[in-house]
């Protein structure tokens, strides 16, 4: 059953298929570019990480976005690299084990997409409770809900809300998601383009007004809120800040925060096993490299016009404000995080407005807080696939093919780590180290790309990279060293950073150390313990990936 | 205590041929299974032109001396390709003609299952251990006769087969696909099939299932949603199960010692359905790596351990 022939742009056919199974037409890139564009969220991610900015007051923010966005690019490639080389299902974990060796691979990968991601959901709900409820309950004039919100009560409620979102959207499946993704970023890209406009029609003169107007009505300020904002943040320590000032080692500074929301468009890439077709770089990567850049340069037009309409000094003081409250700071003139867009919503003098704006943009959240433990339960997964975790981490339910075990596995940690994160303030560094040990599992991928041409020949010289080399290097190789350096150069700034600029460096932050030390210790005793128990049931873990001699 | 290597889905990568007949070796295996679909999906021309040879393969074009062409042809055949030195003549033709092109590719792929069937007894004659082999949907049914006259390689297909005091019955048939490929059939006629085999197993407790198809919903059949152009949805992401009830239900009825499937790639795993351990190892054939699985039967508790590999 010869049916069919594939061309070239010559006349004559390169390849003749036959009818078999699988041969598919290749996925839309624009698809993934969703995904990836939801991973580097622009409004979730983006803005709250935006809000740390004023840590570092000579900090250029714009071309620390911009050469976070070069830089990334590398990164990028590596990982469509990587996807073309090796496409299966575990990303991290695969990649690793498969280079690095198993035991190094599984501690490694295992400790950022399991026990790290426990993190991430009370940060989802602190993002969820800042962007969403806290705003919309003090526009619906129900500061009592919005002051709820921001206690321990409230936050362990809404990190439970989110852990329930994300087992629903895992229970529904990824295909319906993916529709509800799609009306998510259409209708969130209109609320995106109001808030674009309204900063582009009005001048600061008006939202000062607007500022001043919104305070007093939704929170009973008096006076010049907006210049109150200011002298209050610069009493509280606040040097001020100016957008026009440029410095190389400050912009560098900021690199670490921009990765909070920066740093993930090769999230999915622990997904790309399961699409046919992967093994073309220029699909992952196309799909990658328009998420960040698009993310880019939407974040490039809301900060210069956030600058021009807002004032960025009033920005950056209302970041210090609030922040600085929750440690001790003069109280915030308004008792909400800076959110950026409900202060464009204010633009407009109708709470029934802003509260449809603030619905409207919280569609980023509701589009993109679904997959937090997408990529988490792939690499459960494949771990149990390979005996070094249980069988039943890898169960699905047979009716609704719910993997419950993952579920399990990703929920009643996250559940505990919530109830830290609510009842005890003083493990907040722990939460800020989230990025650090995620990018440290990026690092080691980096790494098994850097060596990968040399320690798995075979592979490297059967795949369409090969062909692709710099000076005589494996091209692979040399992305892989400029990711690495890039992230080692973070990491030495999260963990060294002689100021505790970032609230995690080791010597200022022993719950953090404590912490991370632990996950690596359990990690490397999942892995002996499951040495040691496979091998009295006759499985060698170590053969898993010792490649059969092919003569 | 007989051990069991199970790799399926190769489609023509010779690398993993030479691989799995290696893995008796390799992993101390009594007894080799390939699960079907060994025969290519693609015919590479490489074109004799002015005394050179062109060849096109991942998009890039390559024009090589006669001396290069064999290590060419061993890189297209490592991807799972058919590589045919052809004429530009030749290439029009078979352009132009499906008939033809049908008779090339059936050509190519008898010859290509015959090498690796003297390359089985190459490698296994003598050492005692067997190997079976049971085409799979994509398998043209002229394969079976091929491997019918091989010298140590036994045909699977619709047969119930003994070895160790367990018994394994098989078939490549599956349930309908988009590509109405050769070897389906609508679940009821697929049930018979299955069942014929099955009433002839004495004890299941002590069977193995060798069926191409997984068991429909079983987390082994997930295959990525395509719409009625074949075109993947949502990036690839989205994910459907496209396994056989008839196969899901055989298990689940007769409750076998061990089902082993493929077909879908990209669902590799091990789930119990019942008392039944179901296994899709999973393919990255393109690759030239063999993903297979390694399981000890045991006389008395029927499964002593199980592995997936990716060799």
């Amino acid at each position: 059953m010869a049916d069919t022939t594939m061309g070239t742009a010559a006349a004559r056919p390169a390849l003749f298929l036959r009818n078999a199974t699988g041969l598919v037409k290749a996925w839309s890139t624009f698809d993934a570019f969703v995904y990836s564009f939801w991973s580097v969220n622009l409004i979730t991610l983006g803005l709250y990480g935006m809000s740390f900015v004023y840590t570092v007051p000579d900090g250029q923010a714009l071309a620390a976005i911009l050469v976070f966005g070069v830089l990334t690019t590398f990164l990028v490639i590596t990982y469509a690299m990587l996807v073309s080389v090796m496409p299966r299902t575990g990303g991290d974990y695969a990649w690793q084990s498969r280079v690095l060796g198993g035991s190094l691979g599984f501690v490694l990968s295992i400790t950022g997409w399991w026990f790290t991601l426990f993190l991430w959901a009370p940060i989802y709900a602190n993002i969820l409770v800042v962007q969403f409820f806290s705003p919309l309950a003090y526009t619906l004039g129900s500061s009592g809900v919005a002051t709820w919100f921001a206690s321990s009560n409230g936050i362990f409620v809404s990190c439970l809300i989110v852990l329930a979102f994300v087992s629903v959207v895992v229970t529904m499946g990824m295909e319906t998601y993916a529709r509800i993704q799609k009306v998510c970023f259409w209708i969130g890209l209109v609320g995106l383009a109001v808030v674009i406009v309204l900063l582009l029609v009005n001048d600061q003169s008006s939202f000062q007004s607007a500022f001043n107007r919104e305070s007093s009505s939704l929170f009973g300020t008096s006076g010049n809120a907006y210049q109150a904002t200011i002298d209050t943040a610069t009493k509280g320590g606040f040097g001020g800040s100016s957008f026009g000032t440029f410095a190389i080692g400050p912009m560098l500074l900021l690199l670490p925060w921009l990765a909070f929301y920066l740093l993930w468009p090769n999230w999915g890439a622990t997904l790309y096993g399961e699409v046919r077709g992967a093994k073309d770089i220029r699909k992952p990567f196309w799909s990658m490299f328009w998420g960040l850049w698009v993310t880019v340069a939407l974040v490039a037009v809301v900060v210069l016009l956030m600058v021009r309409t807002f004032g960025w000094n009033f920005y950056q003081a209302a970041n210090s404000l609030y922040w600085g409250s929750l440690f001790g700071g003069p109280a915030p003139v308004i008792p909400t995080w800076p959110y950026p867009v409900m202060f464009a919503g204010w633009l407009v003098n109708s709470h029934l407005f802003q509260a449809v704006l603030i619905i409207v943009m919280g569609l980023w959240f509701f589009g993109w807080a679904g997959t937090l433990f997408l990529s988490s339960t792939r690499v459960i997964f494949a771990a149990a696939f390979d005996r070094v975790l249980p069988a039943w981490a890898a169960n699905i339910s047979a009716k609704r093919r719910v993997p419950y075990g993952s579920l399990v596995l990703m929920i009643v940690p996250s559940i505990v780590v919530s109830a830290i994160y609510a009842y005890k303030p003083t493990f907040t560094s722990v939460f800020l180290d989230a990025t650090a040990v995620l990018a440290l599992t990026f690092f080691a991928t980096c790494v098994a790309a850097i060596i990968l041409p040399w320690r798995r020949k075979d592979l490297y010289d059967a795949s369409p990279i090969a062909q692709y080399k710099l000076g005589g290097l494996p091209a692979i190789s040399i992305v892989g060293a400029i990711s690495g350096i890039f992230l080692l150069f973070m990491l030495y700034e999260w963990f060294f950073n002689s100021s505790n600029l970032y609230g995690t460096s080791f010597q200022a932050t022993t719950n953090s150390v404590i912490y991370f030390a632990a996950t690596y210790v359990v990690a490397i005793a999942i892995y002996v313990a499951a040495r040691v128990v496979r091998g009295r049931q006759g499985i060698d873990l170590r053969r898993i990936h010792h490649e059969i001699p092919v003569e | 205590m007989p051990k069991v290597f199970f790799a399926t889905d190769l489609h023509g990568s010779e690398v993993c041929w030479k691989k799995f007949l290696n893995a008796a070796k390799f992993y101390d295996a009594d007894v080799l299974i390939c699960g079907g679909d060994m025969t290519g999906k693609a015919i590479v021309p490489i074109v004799s032109e002015n005394g050179h040879y062109t060849v096109t393969l991942g998009g890039e074009s390559q024009t090589v001396p006669a001396e290069q062409v064999v290590e060419v042809e061993n890189n297209i055949r490592r991807r799972g390709y058919y590589p045919l030195q052809m004429s530009v003549e030749r290439v029009h033709e078979l352009d132009t003609d499906p008939a033809k092109r049908a008779a090339c590719f059936q050509e190519v792929m008898l010859d290509g299952v015959d090498r690796w069937m003297k390359m089985a007894a190459d490698k296994l004659r003598g050492t005692g251990v067997r190997i079976f082999v049971s085409p799979g949907n994509d398998d043209e049914m002229e394969v079976d006769d091929v491997i019918r006259r091989a010298e140590v390689v036994e045909l699977g297909e619709g047969r119930v087969m003994e070895f160790d005091g367990f018994v394994m019955i098989s078939t490549g048939w599956s349930n309908p696909t988009p590509w109405k490929t050769h070897r389906e059939e609508s679940e009821e006629q697929l049930a018979g099939r299955i069942d014929a085999m099955a009433s002839q197993v004495p004890d299941t407790s002590r069977a193995i299932f060798n069926l191409h198809c997984p068991p429909f919903k079983s987390g082994l059949d997930e295959a990525p949603a395509i719409d009625a152009d074949l075109r993947l949805l949502h990036g690839g992401r989205a994910l459907r199960p496209v396994g056989s009830t008839a196969v899901r239900e055989v298990i689940e009825k007769r409750q076998p010692l061990l089902s082993l499937h493929g077909h879908i790639h990209e669902s590799k795993g091990a789930v119990k359905i019942g008392k039944t351990l179901s296994i899709n190892p999973g393919s990255a054939y393109e690759e030239g790596m063999l993903m297979g699985a390694i399981i000890q039967l045991d006389p008395k508790k029927g499964i002593k351990s199980y592995q997936l590999v990716n060799g």
